[in-house]
């Protein structure tokens, strides 16, 4: 190569030598597309939905929990009145109670479904594919679909469930009882999410390192030595993320009560008894409240779990 | 020997407590309804089909037009998700645009109660003449989708080595052209996997669905439910508008296995 043309095409000190000389102002394309500002016109489009969708309802729900307003006429300031009606709504308090119980027990029981699934099957088997496969299914079906399903499954007389367990010899159960019931939606709950956790510990244990485990082994450490002290701790970042998501999740039960109790025989759950403030009694005022507690509840759930958690799989 | 057979029989009842109810579906949507409603253990597999089910849901019940409203919601939304999530995703993964802040901004979006967007969209939607139309579905179901996209699609462009756009920097490319022509076409399993797991939460959406429809854009989930009626419950036609209505999630699991769990899986192990 000549050497001495490309130092030419270099010297900035030498007008002619530039080559991106531009005389006209740039298109608002160019800067939008410039190194400076690319990065941020890509965002665009996000920044533009992330206000309409997120700030613009927070701040409108928020606007709304201090109004007393039916959807028609005028809306009326009524201060804080909302939430302390909250404070002492008994169907309210009873619901966000009953949310607790099922965030509780669906996350425990998905927790060590999907622990015990996921260390028996991190080896390698016949027809692990398909076992894989047939295990996400729950995962993939409508909620709904899933709980009109139980519904019936679990009937009284015609339920499949209760056949089953006639004939085994043990009796029918009511499923569907006052007492029984919340259980009942958590179990179908569980039976759905318990895939998600299978595979994210799965997908966990793959990738712990294996000559720890070897290490383990020559030592001679039994089994449930190496459970406790290796693979639970090595586990856990992945245990507390599956925690704060499901609780997110489960924060906002929707789908099954909606195919089965509707809210009746003691199932109302938190997102439901806002579902009914808002859009059956129209109660707007109540309802931004009860959805603004709802949000702040998630957060403060997900914060605090983080931190307990962190805090037991410190000292095991 | 005992520890093999305990974990073949353990795997074999946890897979028929999974596929048992799915079959079950599929088992009552071809049944009478004297089969359907039996105590005779034996007439859960043994019974005469009949496409009685299908023809009542289909002459009786807008069914596929419920099943065509839920499909064309679900892409449209897709289709926007992929032109606001694959820049913004990008842009995250290439720059750190915003510190990580908009990023977790982003996400936290997933923490939202479905309700606190359901109270001011349902009164603006009014006020605007969009309830209950395809519209009002293809925003909402944009906005819950958006965040997981935008998360997912992130990590698959991290996988993208930075030294592939230098190498076409100096090639002078402009950054346009290096999105187009490099980025893109490697993004693009990601971005299919990406596509799937949208349409498939969008096609089993049903609160907001439920809450903003009425007769014009009602999807299929809408319709299932409202089988469940207050009076009687019929469930032959329930199952076999579920029958059809699960097929395409179902096949999408089968075919896609290994991407929908490497997808599911994604967040949590890499986050």
């Amino acid at each position: 190569m000549n050497k001495e043309l490309l130092y030419e095409d270099l010297d900035d000190s030498r007008p002619e030598g530039r080559t991106f000389t531009v005389d006209r102002k740039a298109t608002v394309w160019e800067v939008l597309t410039s190194e400076r500002f690319f990065k941020w016109t890509l965002l665009i489009p996000l920044v533009v939905l992330l206000i309409i969708f997120m700030l613009y309802p927070l701040f409108y729900c928020m606007y709304y929990s201090f109004q007393e307003w039916g959807m028609q006429g005028d809306a009326l300031f009524v201060g804080l009145h909302n939430y302390r009606a909250m404070l002492n709504d008994q169907a309210f308090l009873e619901a966000l109670g009953r949310t607790f119980k099922v965030l509780v027990i669906c996350i425990v029981a998905e927790i060590s479904i999907g622990l015990g699934l996921a260390i028996l099957w991190n080896r390698d088997f016949k027809g692990q594919g398909t076992v894989r496969g047939l295990t996400l299914l729950p995962l993939m079906v409508a909620p709904l679909v899933l709980s009109l399903l139980w519904n019936f499954l679990l009937e009284y007389d015609f339920g499949a469930v209760n056949q089953l367990l006639e004939a085994v010899g043990l009796g029918k159960i009511y499923w569907w009882s006052p007492n029984l019931a919340l259980y009942t939606i958590c179990g179908i709950t569980v039976w759905q999410w318990f895939p998600f956790s299978v595979f994210v510990l799965l997908a966990g244990l793959r990738s712990l390192p294996r000559d720890v485990f070897e290490a383990a082994k020559v030592d001679g450490a039994g089994e449930w030595y190496t459970f406790r002290r290796l693979t639970l701790p090595m586990l856990s970042p992945l245990i507390m993320i599956i925690v704060v998501l499901r609780a997110m999740w489960l924060i906002r039960l929707f789908d099954p009560l909606y195919g089965t109790t509707r809210g009746g025989v003691k199932t109302e759950l938190l997102d439901w008894t806002v579902y009914r403030t808002a859009f059956v009694y129209f109660d707007i005022g109540y309802g931004s409240a009860m959805a603004i507690f709802s949000l702040f509840l998630t957060i403060a759930v997900c914060a605090i779990m983080f931190r307990l958690l962190m805090k037991s799989f410190g000292e095991v | 020997m005992i520890r093999k057979l305990l974990f073949w029989v353990i795997t074999v009842t946890v897979l028929l407590a999974v596929v048992g109810p799915l079959l079950w579906i599929f088992l009552t949507a071809y049944k009478a309804p004297n089969d359907i409603f039996t105590t005779e253990l034996r007439k859960i597999f043994i019974f005469s089909p009949t496409l009685d089910n299908f023809q009542r849901l289909f002459s009786s019940y807008p069914f596929w037009k419920n099943l065509g409203n839920t499909a064309i919601v679900s892409v449209i939304s897709t289709i926007v998700v992929m032109f606001v999530s694959l820049p913004a995703a990008y842009s995250f993964s290439r720059w750190n645009t915003g510190g990580g802040h908009l990023l977790f901004v982003t996400i936290s979006t997933r923490m939202f109660p479905g309700v606190v967007a359901a109270i001011p969209f349902f009164i603006v939607f009014r006020r605007l003449g969009l309830l209950d139309t395809h519209a009002a579905l293809v925003l909402l179901y944009t906005y819950f989708n958006t965040s997981f996209a935008t998360f997912l699609l992130y990590g698959f462009f991290r996988e993208v080595p930075k030294e592939l756009e230098q190498a076409a920097m100096i090639d002078g490319y402009g950054r346009m052209e290096i999105f187009r022509r490099i980025v893109f076409p490697l993004i693009l399993p990601g971005l299919a996997v990406t596509s799937v797991f949208c349409l498939i939460w969008s096609w089993n959406e049903f609160f907001y669905a439920f809450l903003f429809t009425r007769r014009f854009a009602t999807t299929v989930n809408v319709l299932i439910s409202s089988f469940w009626g207050s009076i009687e419950v019929q469930y032959g036609p329930m199952a076999a508008g579920a029958a059809i209505a699960i097929l395409p999630t179902l096949l999408a699991a089968l075919l896609m296995q290994r991407y929908i769990i490497r997808g599911l899986t994604f967040g949590a192990v890499k986050g």
